[in-house]
């Protein structure tokens, strides 16, 4: 209960000039981020994850939070305007949104998005702020036998939540966590793969990975397409009209969507994000199928019907609240956005994991106070002041656009340390990054793989060490053999179970 | 198809898995009495990186690869990119943050655009890098190389 209260008395920061400020900056930034087809709230965080260097862990946490529920919602803006999802978590709501936009209802349309994205982010960060303090305290009981069967179960789940390309999603996890062992070694005083060069001994950092692995890849793929999307949507952007007054959804529109899609859709989302490697997209396709299936007239989604829109929105919302449970109580980042989170309170010199929230309550409390303000102020407020003018934010010279990325990218590899070494590590993270995802691999689980591979190796041989290398203690200690049963079930249902078709999603696959 | 694109991305990644599991060896033995060495892990991971690439690659040669169009433009500007990033690098400190930024600026601009109204993208450049500069320097404090020191 302190904890909860600790949050509430956190929203005084937020009347600090400064604070505020970075909160709503960070807000319009991921939201022009998630509504330009192509680039992420992901990439957003990344560019401005070396000016954090210079903000208090507080505030730039505050700004993250804020960047995170903007990247969910933004998406949306081009998604139901001209049919291009701006972020993949709101493919779903595509699929109602415009064709409620061609009859003309296109401000509704992100009305109701809006109000689904002010419902599910409140309630996902509510369900944080309550079930957090809990988690945390049941994650102290976590030992270390424990510690490596989840951090090999969160690993094992990334892997194999990539259906139809697990072999890829594999190797891309190796690939992160060969990254992970490079530099000194933790239990031992021996360098490993640094080939003699002094720069690797204290391992690659954390920044120039997710610069290089976000900003830069996102450049070169950019430089590589052939097709350019920029100026079809700029043309279509521009015979959008939207008037203000348009975007208040009725009252008896509200009421037929119900009180229940919007819950229920939260609590998909929410518990979607607790796995890691899940995210936006999943959660909102999982919120619109359970929606087509509980709905009496199902052949009306995916022709405009609000319902669709309004569980998609409320899922891939609630999806921060639930992301953040595995991060701030395990040091498990869910998705992309986490993972980059995280490196804040790194780079801050705060370890991640079970004694997180019992230490440093007074630091992530604010944070969640600013993901709460973020959904219920911030969202109806910025489509409320900038809504009819945001869809001409897809407009932008994309010549421009990249090189202004660039630039922040490789500058702000510069930063952490002085060096030109950080920078070409950058470009080389960048490149392997890029090489990947143009070949299919997930990025996310080599992302993954880097974050997790130390602490994976060191409870590992702790692990065994404890027991006189008996590796059946896995399956002896209760709380090990209880992700060790998790993570069976997973497999399971992702790999030997096969998926059940569900109508009326037909069109999003 | 022995060499398409995605088969040369396989055999790199295989022949740095092997290089990898390599120097893993060369650490040491992997279990010592005390316990698991440091070259336990990274054996597992180059020995694991090594049997999911050859998956890929039997995969890739057992499925016929789907004939690229010929009339398919095949672009390099990806390329001209890091070429950029890297000589850009290299520049930063000998040429300062205000001239190496420009230049860089400029050449992406031009790669992702074409070469007309070469004055406009460059003051557009020049602007670009002095509002970059503020940001950094200004607003954030950080000090960024400059000629004058």
């Amino acid at each position: 209960m302190d904890f909860v209260f600790l949050v509430f008395s956190s929203f005084s920061l937020l009347a600090d000039p400064v604070n505020l400020t970075y909160v709503i900056l960070g807000f319009v930034i991921g939201t022009i981020f998630a509504a330009i087809p192509g680039l992420t709230a992901t990439l957003a965080m990344a560019l401005l994850l070396p000016l954090t260097y210079t903000l208090s862990v507080e505030t730039a946490l505050m700004a993250c939070a804020s960047i995170y529920m903007a990247g969910m919602c933004g998406g949306s803006i081009t998604a139901i305007t001209i049919n291009i999802p701006g972020a993949p978590s709101s493919m779903m709501t595509a699929l109602d949104g415009f064709p409620m936009q061609q009859k003309g209802k296109g401000a509704l349309a992100l009305g109701h998005a809006a109000l689904g994205s002010m419902f599910g982010g409140a309630v996902g960060a509510l369900l944080l702020i309550a079930v957090a303090p809990f988690v945390a305290e049941l994650s102290l009981l976590v030992k270390t036998t424990g510690k490596f069967s989840l951090l090999a179960f969160a690993l094992i789940v990334v892997v194999i939540a990539q259906r139809g390309r697990i072999p890829q999603a594999g190797l891309a996890a190796c690939i992160g966590l060969m990254l992970a062992t490079v530099g000194l070694d933790a239990m031992e005083p021996i360098t490993r793969f640094t080939y003699g060069y002094s720069s690797l001994t204290a391992g690659i950092d954390l920044m120039p990975v997710i610069i290089g692995t976000f900003a830069i890849a996102e450049v070169l793929t950019q430089a590589s397409a052939r097709i350019d999307i920029s100026a079809a949507a700029a043309a279509a952007a521009n015979k959008v009209k939207i008037r203000r007054r348009d975007f208040l959804p009725p009252l008896s529109e509200i009421r037929k969507i119900g009180f229940g899609c919007y819950f229920k859709s939260c609590l998909i989302g929410y518990f979607v994000g607790t796995l890691p490697g899940a995210g936006g997209s999943m959660g909102s396709f999982l919120a619109y199928t359970e929606t087509v299936r509980n709905s009496s007239e199902p052949e009306t989604f995916g022709k405009g019907n609000p319902q669709g829109i309004a569980a998609s929105e409320s899922a891939n919302n609630a999806v921060c609240g639930g992301a953040m449970v595995p991060m701030l109580t395990f040091g498990i980042p869910g998705d992309p956005i986490t993972a980059i989170m995280l490196g804040v309170l790194v780079i801050n010199g705060i370890q991640p994991g079970p004694q997180l929230m019992a230490d440093q309550a007074g630091l992530i409390a604010p944070m969640l106070a600013a993901l709460l303000f973020s959904a219920v102020v911030l969202i109806p407020l910025t489509l409320w002041l900038i809504g009819p003018y945001f869809i001409k934010i897809v407009s932008v010279r994309k010549d421009v656009l990249y090189a202004v990325i660039a630039l922040l990218a490789v500058v702000g590899s510069f930063v952490a340390t002085y060096s030109t070494f950080q920078m070409f590590m950058a470009l080389g993270m960048g490149v392997l990054a890029f090489y990947l995802r143009r070949n299919g691999f997930p990025v996310i689980t080599m992302l993954l793989g880097y974050i997790l591979g130390p602490n994976l190796e060191e409870f590992l041989r702790r692990s065994l060490a404890l027991s006189n290398g008996d590796p059946t203690t896995f399956v002896t200690n209760p709380d090990s053999l209880f992700f060790v049963a998790l993570t069976l079930v997973f497999v399971y249902f992702l790999v030997i179970r096969k998926p059940a078709n569900t109508p009326g999603t037909a069109k999003a696959k | 198809m022995l060499l398409n694109r995605q088969m040369v991305f396989l055999y790199v990644t295989l022949a740095v898995s092997v290089g990898y599991l390599v120097t893993a060896l060369s650490l040491g033995a992997p279990i010592a009495e005390s316990g698991l060495t440091p070259a336990f892990f990274p054996i597992l991971v180059g020995a694991a990186a090594i049997v999911f690439c050859s998956v890929l690659i039997l995969q890739a040669l057992r499925d016929r690869p789907e004939p690229a169009p010929e009339d398919a433009i095949r672009s390099y500007t990806h390329l001209w990119v890091v070429v950029a990033i890297f000589l850009y690098i290299v520049a930063f400190k000998p040429l300062g943050y205000f001239l190496s930024s420009s230049l860089f600026v400029f050449a992406l601009i031009l790669l992702f655009s074409n070469f007309e109204k070469l004055v406009l993208k460059a003051i557009i450049s020049v602007a670009i890098v002095g509002v970059a500069f503020v940001m950094f320097q200004q607003l954030f404090g950080v000090r960024l190389p400059t000629l004058w020191g």
